[in-house]
This record gives structure tokens, sequence and C-alpha cells, in this order.
């Protein structure tokens, strides 16, 4: 049996008094797909920072693709490719002269015919003498894989490979991931805050909330933990929280923002039951949300992925009502 | 493990096996990037050829209405003109400035995370910093001939064979080198655009003048005479003015100007292996 891509113990990374990863104790399966689930600071990129040797492990132990990340970095180094949640290549340089100069880096000889395999597969064959500059944001995607790939690492790491992408661009993506993942046998460690993106392209998913694992599983495991329907909802008028308790099938009760989380044994059977309770005071919005990642993370970190990330976009609206009020 | 099925038949790209990890194929990768991409800048190669033509033309003049002999009083020298006097000076405070380039583009690489791209491969912090040294003094030397041939163009008669002007040459790359060292070393942990312009400031300008480069330290207050007794760019000048006036050269000024170097690199290495940031 092959021995694991990644494995980690205690592993904690400070930034002066900052605790960004808490004692992670990790174990990625040769040849799967692990993915990092968690809000914006969570430490994701942490993570992939100290495993690939760019920053120091405070305490705690790790080894990727067999090398201890302390004692050994440069031979980590080279058997691991990565790709950046910001597109990072040198837009002064052609396609071909990007990888030429990821052979130089990682020390390759033949490299070209891989090269061209690698351009070809990605369809990037003609645009190869272009400087990168001119590719569209796909194509230094694309590009940026291929250079992932070209000196055949044992393990990828892949930092919100989607983020800031349209959707049409992160499906192409999520079906290039899952053909790197199978053609190449790779096994990707993936980082993302975007649910679906975890749900469609991992294996095994650990939930991440301000450095700390809250939850590991594949998937379907992560689901059946929850064994629970959501009722997210919020009322006109103020309601005790002692009235939802009291509805037979409520199993606990979370306020949320202006709101309330139930965790209820079946929707179908509380919510004729809530909504008798609930006549006089008016309900100004209800949800509900069958078992899913989006469930788990609410159930194991008490808030929903991108909560924190709120003030940020109301910053981001008063801006643009600002420019249209200058107009 | 891997499939790979559709890259069957393609010749694998292989690491060469090391514990150490040689770092030979990073550095001729690095520095080439950085040759290639100071080269491809067309504002570049303007600014290399126009800029020695106007330092000569300019400063070279400011001397023009006075008599021949009372220059060679003033500097101390037998001159064909101050322009003779000035080429190697000028050639000197050129390379004082060039490690600017190198500490912007490794700024530039922090800021646009390439940085992080270099380091997730076996390249070594040290390899990372010579080679932006070595580029930026790349740069700089692309300038000596185009102002050599400015100050032949402007008449100017330069003494000596092509043994002493190799080492003229090597001294101002040695200089040049040098003082790109102590510019990375210094702006190693830096990510701030500004910092490049204000250590070039604060660098150049005392250096410049506390050297024989420009005028003949001799009529320097002594306190600038102990500067420009330590100072390199003065070595450097001083060894180039002697071959170009007389056609002889005081070895030992070139051998002063290698061990700034020397230092300098040693120094460097050990700051940019602890300090270099990677964003």
């Amino acid at each position: 049996m092959a021995p694991d891509a990644i494995v980690t113990q205690g592993l904690t990374k400070h930034y002066g008094k900052l605790v960004a990863v808490d004692h992670v104790d990790m174990r990625v399966p040769s040849g799967s797909v692990f993915g990092l689930l968690g809000p914006n600071g969570a430490g994701k990129t942490t993570i992939i920072k100290v495993l690939t040797g760019l920053s120091d492990i405070t305490e705690g132990e790790a080894a990727v693709a067999g090398y201890d990340v302390r004692r050994d970095p440069m031979h980590v180094k080279q058997n691991v490719g990565w790709v950046a949640a910001e597109v990072i290549l040198d837009d002064d340089l052609s396609g071909w002269e990007n990888l030429w100069l990821q052979a130089k880096l990682q020390r390759l000889d033949n490299w070209k015919d891989r090269a061209e395999a690698l351009l070809r597969y990605f369809s990037l064959g003609d645009r190869r003498k272009d400087k990168v500059g001119t590719y569209s944001t796909g194509m230094r995607k694309k590009l940026e894989i291929a250079l992932a790939l070209l000196h055949q690492p044992q393990v990828i790491f892949m930092d919100e490979p989607t983020i800031g992408l349209d959707p049409s661009t992160r499906h192409m993506l999520w079906e290039l991931i899952r053909g790197v993942h199978t053609e190449f046998g790779i096994s990707v460690l993936l980082t993302s805050h975007y649910i679906e993106e975890a749900d469609a392209l991992c294996d095994l998913i650990s939930i991440i909330d301000h450095g700390r694992f809250v939850a590991t599983g594949s998937p379907t495991e992560l689901k059946a933990k929850v064994k629970a329907d959501l009722i997210d909802l919020e009322t006109v008028e103020a309601v005790d929280e002692a009235r939802f308790r009291a509805i037979p099938g409520v199993s606990d009760v979370r306020a949320q923002g202006k709101g309330w989380i139930l965790r209820v044994s079946s929707a179908e059977e509380v919510l004729p039951r809530l909504l008798a309770t609930l006549r006089a005071d008016g309900i100004r919005r209800i949800n509900v949300e069958k078992p899913s990642l989006e469930t788990v993370f609410l159930d194991v970190t008490g808030r929903r992925i991108g909560q924190d990330e709120g003030e940020v976009l109301d910053y981001r609206k008063f801006y643009a009502q600002m420019r249209r009020a200058r107009r | 493990m891997s499939a790979e099925t559709r890259f069957a038949g393609v010749p694998a790209a292989r690491s060469v096996p090391s514990h150490a990890i040689p770092q030979g194929s990073q550095f001729a990768g690095l520095y080439i990037r950085e040759v290639l991409k100071t080269f491809r800048n067309p504002f570049v190669l303007v600014i290399t050829v126009v800029q020695p033509f106007m330092w000569l033309a300019f400063f070279g003049s400011s001397f023009s209405q006075v008599p021949l002999s009372e220059l060679d009083l003033l500097l101390h020298a037998q001159i064909q003109s101050y322009l003779q006097f000035l080429l190697p000076g000028t050639l000197s405070t050129s390379m004082l400035a060039i490690g600017m380039f190198g500490s912007m583009s490794t700024i530039q690489d922090k800021r646009f995370g390439f940085m992080k791209r270099i380091l997730i491969t076996p390249t070594s912090k040290a390899t990372v910093y010579l080679t932006k040294a070595l580029g930026s003094t790349t740069r700089g030397l692309v300038g000596i001939p185009v102002m050599v041939g400015a100050a032949l163009l402007f008449g100017v008669h330069i003494n000596g064979d092509p043994l002493l002007w190799a080492g003229w040459i090597a001294s101002l790359a040695l200089l040049g080198f040098g003082f790109c060292c102590l510019f990375l070393a210094i702006t190693a942990s830096s990510t701030d655009w500004q910092t490049p312009g204000v250590i070039s400031n604060f660098i150049t300008m005392p250096l410049m003048f506390a050297s024989g480069a420009l005028f003949p330290s001799a009529n320097f207050p002594t306190w600038m005479q102990y500067i420009a007794d330590f100072n390199p760019v003065s070595y450097a000048a001083l060894f180039g003015r002697d071959i170009v006036l007389s056609g002889t050269a005081h070895w030992i000024y070139l051998g002063y100007v290698a061990l700034f170097a020397g230092a300098m690199v040693a120094i460097g290495t050990l700051v940019a292996s602890r300090y270099l940031k990677v964003e």
C-alpha cells in the first residue's frame, strides 16, 4: 500500500500572537483529492505555505511525499506542484518560456516532449509563443496547472483554484482538475470556500475554522453526521427561543444574525407545527435545508461559510451606492 | 502509481537525483529570466543608450570655458579635456545605482507572488539573491560600451591596451556587483516599491561625491578624504583614470574593489538566506 501523500501531527503556525494553524492532524491518502473547506482567514493557505516549506512550522511535524518538511524542504519542493489562488505566471515571458523556466527551477532533463504533451492536453499549443500577458484567465489557469504537472510531482497543492472565475470557467476547471487527477494519478490538496466545489471534487474533506479542523470525512460521511434538516427563518416580531424549543421535533435552536437556525428531525413534520406556532408573529423569511456540506459547516461551526465576510460585502454595496450617487 | 495513460510513450522528465540539490540549473534559469525581462523592455534600451550621451554632454561640458592649464591644476592631472578625466568616474558612479533595479525586480516578484512560485521549487534564497544581483550587474555593464563609444564620439582619447581595458571592465563589474549585493541585502525584507528609490538616494549621493570619481579627492576637506579613502567608487574610478590618461594601472586598486565585492556577496548571501521575504 502506498504511503500517505501528506501526514501532519500537531501542525501549528503562529504569526506573532495570531495562531493561524492550531494543532492540525491530517492524513491525505496517496492518490486522493483532499479538500480543506473553510471561510477566508481560516488557515487554509497557511497550511499550504507550511507544507510546501514557504513558511516555517512553529510546532508539530509534517511529511509531504515521504519527506520531512522541516528537515528536508528542498526534496519536498522537488515533489510538489502548486496552483495559486491568484494566477502567478511571468507575464513578460511566453507560455513556452514559463514552462522552460519551471523546467530549469525543477532541474529537469528532457522536459520538452512532456511540455509539448501538456500544452496539447490543455489546448494551449497554438498560443505557446505568445506572451502570457495576452492569455485569457482560463488559459492562464490551464498553463499554471501545466507548470505544476511538468516535473511529475507526487502531490499538487491547489489553493482556491477557481476563486474569482466566472461560472463557466469554474466548471471547465473542475473538469480539468478531475481529468488531471484521473489522468496523472496525483494526490491533490485543494482549498476552497466554495461548498459545491469541495462536494464535486474531493474524496475527503476537512472543515477548517479558526485554524482548527472541526470535522473530517468524505462528503457523504460528513452529510450523514448531521442527521437533521435545518430550518433557517426570520420573524417580523421578536420571538422567545423557548417557543421554538417547545415544538416537538426541534432538537436545537441557535440565533443567527437577526434570525434563527432550527435543527429538526424532519422538516416535513416540523414545518406545519412551526407555522402554526408563529402564525401571529409573522414570518419574514424561511428556508429549509436538507443535509449538505453547507449544513455540515453550519452544524460544526455555528456559522455559515462566508458569513464573516458580510461586512465586507456591505462596504462594497456602500461604495457602489456612492458611485451611483455621484453620477 | 501514476497512470498518465494519455502520456504513454512520452519520455519522462526526471529530476536529477541529488541530496544537496545543486543550484546551477536554477541559477541559469533565473539569470536568463532577468536578462530577458530587462532587454525586452524598449524603454530600458533607449535610456541605456541616451543617458551616457546626456551625462557626457551636460556634465562633461561644465568646465568647457576653463583653460586646460587651469584644469590641470584643479584636477591634479595632465588631461586632454575634462571629459577624459570624467569618463572613468562617470562609469564608476553609474555602477552605484544599478542595485536599485535588482531590488525593484525582487520587490515586484514578491508583490506579484512570483517569489512564491520560485521558492516552491528546489531553489535556495541565496540563488534568487545572486541571480538578481548578477542580472542587475549585467544591465549596468551594457552601459559601458555605449558610454565609451559616446566619449570617443566626443573626441576623448583612451590610452592603454586590451589587458588594461579588460581589467578596467572587471573593476566596474566587481564594483557594480558589490553594490547590487549591498542594495539587495538592505532591501531583502522589504515589499514596498518606494524603498529601492529611497535607499538609492541614500547610498548614491554621498558615495558619488565623497569619491574621486568626479573631482580629485585632494581638493576635499579632510573628513571627506577619509570617506573617499574607504569608498570603493574612488578606487574603481582611479583605476580606470590611470588607464585612460596614461595607459598605466595600479592593480592594487582592482584588488580593493574585488575585496569589497567579495565582502558584499558574502554578507549579502547570509542576509538574504535569512531575511529574504517570500511576499
